[in-house]
């Protein structure tokens, strides 16, 4: 979302650089349109020049030759008047136009025109020189004054007029680029949690509409994909069960059948063993599903840890665990008062999950250890062996490489057990996060930190 | 520990799958139990529950015809002998609409037999209370029913609340019971400030009941954890 906003960001300097460049071509196409007009009204046809030349080559008596033919070649008709108004020569002269003119007429045409000829006039010593141009060749402005305050107005008006044109183009600018990032941050949102392969609920209405529909329809088949994976592995996690149980039932039959040789009740003991493996990772596989695709309903109630911590290893402890592994609860001071709204069942079966991994990994026994402690603003449970540890490699393992539910590689070396990333996901739901440390032959220790919410002393 | 009492009781099987009825009944009748009838449908289940009249139905969820928790429901229309149910669903909301329904317990499947049994036994210890209250420990003998302890021919007259934690420690045999569950049993409470109450009922009770109250055999402390109450056969 913020990228999208340094993208457009990034565009403004684009934009600004398009203006000048619009505002370049604008001027060079002006000059290229009006180039050849502005020429001849500024060359040596122009008024300015000719009256300049005829002043040149004319006296009371008449004009040279030589400006006659050029004044005839651009079919310009010329009068010289004296200060009487009398015409003393004239050159090509229309029949129309008088003669003789009175002031009044000198003022009127001075500015203007003679039977709609366009006439530029220059005073000589002698008398008024005055240049007819041929009709529609020239207008002329024939009140063309300004007050002065105008004219000194004219360039703060026009830096005025361009700031107000930047000011105008940056908030159009502005405004829609808001507007584009109200509209496309909850799509960009969207994707993104849709990339997570988590469900979203798109309402747009507007242009964007169709797109948002496009990402709700996305969502709606990733969810139902989803819902199929989980209800087929919940499925499947559902038929082997009942085998299962059988397959328990008579493995431990044969253990204790007292007609039974010792080979025949070892590996009725194997049996047993590999079972409960099966059975175990048939009950992860269901939840870590159920969690990875949100299907698993959470059951919060406020759950006092200690209490959680005590009742689990009671009944581990009642339920019996290896002689050769003991197992401990320590909870720290101050800690005994801690609760978390949780779902009970989950928690401990994250728990059991570490005390199991770490009865598993230390066949020769080891010493399980349950402390919960807390700090001002967090607690933390943690389970710990005095075991043979982990590799630093390996530990690097468990705690980066994906596991093979989370990901599309086939390498078997990422299929390590589910227990862990089962205990990941319920931490994952609790508001938790999970610390692994190990050193070999030093132990192993999983530390899941929790906050603290503020009431927790109200509910003692 | 002895079952022999309850192991006379008549348990009743529903399952729809014949494999799993002759190997739950192969190992009910491994640990002693003797009358063990079976249903393979909820109706089955309902005629053998009235002509048998058994003491402890175990009913699969998924039947045939019909679900388990309908079966309880119709089951209790005559009778209120403890229900446990065995499912293959696993998830928190079954279990919850089983136990709200009334069940006494809830096994999942695939269960362990050493499991199966031992949530047997306690459901039926719970309903079927042995005739004579009487509890034998390594040197007195409890008598529940009078709220006495007998030591050495010297009859000793047990509070409320030491009743209330033996009679707790007691039903749980020889098992570890959290300080939570009896602080839960005595004041409704959890244990947070009343450990020295609990120390000296404690220490009050193993007068009573122990030869060397320093060195208790009976009352045995589980650090951190809480207390078991070692009961002689």
């Amino acid at each position: 979302m913020k990228s999208f906003g340094k993208y457009i960001s990034k565009h403004l300097a684009s934009f600004s650089l398009l203006v000048i460049l619009l505002l370049f071509i604008d001027v060079l196409s002006f000059l290229l349109a009006f180039h050849n007009i502005i020429t001849t009204d500024y060359g040596p046809t122009s008024p300015k020049i000719m009256l300049e030349k005829a002043a040149n080559a004319s006296a009371e008596k008449g004009i040279s030759e030589e400006m006659k033919q050029a004044l005839e070649q651009n079919h310009i008709w010329a009068m010289f008047l004296n200060s009487e108004g009398k015409s003393m020569w004239s050159v090509d002269l229309p029949e129309n136009v008088p003669e003789s003119y009175t002031l009044q007429d000198v003022a009127v045409f001075s500015k203007g025109y003679i039977e709609n000829y366009p006439v530029f006039i220059r005073n000589t010593d002698d008398g008024l020189l005055i240049l007819g141009y041929p009709q529609n060749s020239y207008t002329k402005l024939t009140s063309n004054y300004y007050s002065f305050k105008t004219i000194k107005m004219v360039p703060i008006f026009f830096i005025i007029m361009v700031a107000f044109d930047l000011l105008f183009l940056f908030m159009v600018y502005f405004l829609s680029k808001k507007k584009i990032i109200e509209n496309t941050e909850p799509i960009i949102a969207s994707i993104e949690t849709l990339s997570d392969g988590r469900p979203v609920s798109l309402s747009i209405s507007g242009e964007l509409f169709e797109v948002a529909e496009s990402v709700n329809k996305a969502s709606r088949i990733i969810s139902s994909q989803n819902q199929a994976r989980a209800s087929w592995i919940s499925g499947v996690s559902h038929d082997i069960r009942t085998p299962l149980s059988m397959i328990m039932g008579y493995a431990r039959r044969i253990t204790c059948d007292s007609e039974a040789t010792t080979c025949i009740k070892d590996q009725a003991e194997i049996i047993r063993m590999q079972s409960i493996k099966i059975k175990e990772l048939v009950q992860d596989l269901n939840l870590v599903s159920q969690l990875e695709y949100e299907m698993q309903p959470l059951n919060k109630k406020v759950i006092r840890i200690s209490k959680l911590l005590r009742s689990y290893v009671a009944e581990l402890l009642n339920t019996g665990i290896p002689n050769t592994h003991s197992i401990d609860i320590e909870i720290m001071p101050g800690a005994e008062i801690i609760t978390l709204e949780g779902d009970e069942r989950l928690l401990s079966r994250a728990i059991n999950n570490l005390v199991q991994n770490s009865i598993h990994h230390n066949p020769q026994g080891c010493e399980v250890t349950l402390l919960l402690d807390c700090s001002e603003n967090t607690f933390s449970i943690i389970v710990k062996d005095n075991g043979i540890g982990l590799s630093p490699e390996k530990l690097q393992e468990l705690e980066n490489k994906p596991h093979y539910m989370e990901s599309v590689d086939d390498r078997l070396d990422l299929r390590h057990g589910l227990g862990l990333l089962l205990v990941r996901q319920i931490v994952d739901v609790h508001g938790g996060t999970m610390q692994l440390e190990s050193k070999p032959q030093k132990g192993y220790q999983t530390k899941l930190i929790f906050p603290i919410k503020n009431n927790f002393k109200a509910s003692k | 520990m002895d079952h022999s009492f309850l192991n006379a009781k008549k348990i009743l099987l529903v399952d729809d799958e014949p494999g799993l009825l002759e190997m739950v009944k192969t190992i009910l009748k491994d640990d002693g139990f003797q009358n063990i009838v079976t249903a393979i449908s909820a109706r089955d289940g309902i005629n053998v529950s009235k002509t048998e009249k058994p003491d402890l139905a175990i009913l699969d969820v998924m039947l045939p015809d019909g679900d388990g928790y309908l079966l309880m429901q119709q089951m209790r229309g005559f009778t209120d002998i403890p229900i446990i149910f065995l499912t293959a669903k696993d998830t928190g909301a079954d279990k919850l609409a089983g136990l709200g329904l009334g069940a006494d317990d809830y096994i999942v499947k695939p269960f362990m037999p050493e499991e199966l049994l031992l949530r047997i036994y306690a459901v039926l210890r719970r309903c079927y209370k042995e005739d004579a209250p009487w509890v034998h420990l390594a040197s007195c003998t409890i008598d529940f029913s009078r709220a006495e302890v007998i030591k050495k021919g010297e009859v000793i007259s047990l509070t409320a609340m030491e009743y209330i934690f033996l009679e707790t420690l007691a039903r749980n045999e020889g098992k570890i019971v959290t300080v939570d569950a009896l602080c839960e049993a005595l004041w409704s409470d959890n244990p947070y400030g009343y450990e020295n109450s609990l120390n000296a009922h404690v220490r009050r009770i193993r007068e009573k009941i122990e030869t060397d109250p320093s060195k208790p055999v009976s009352l045995i402390t589980i650090k951190g954890l809480g207390y078991k109450l070692n009961i002689r056969k």
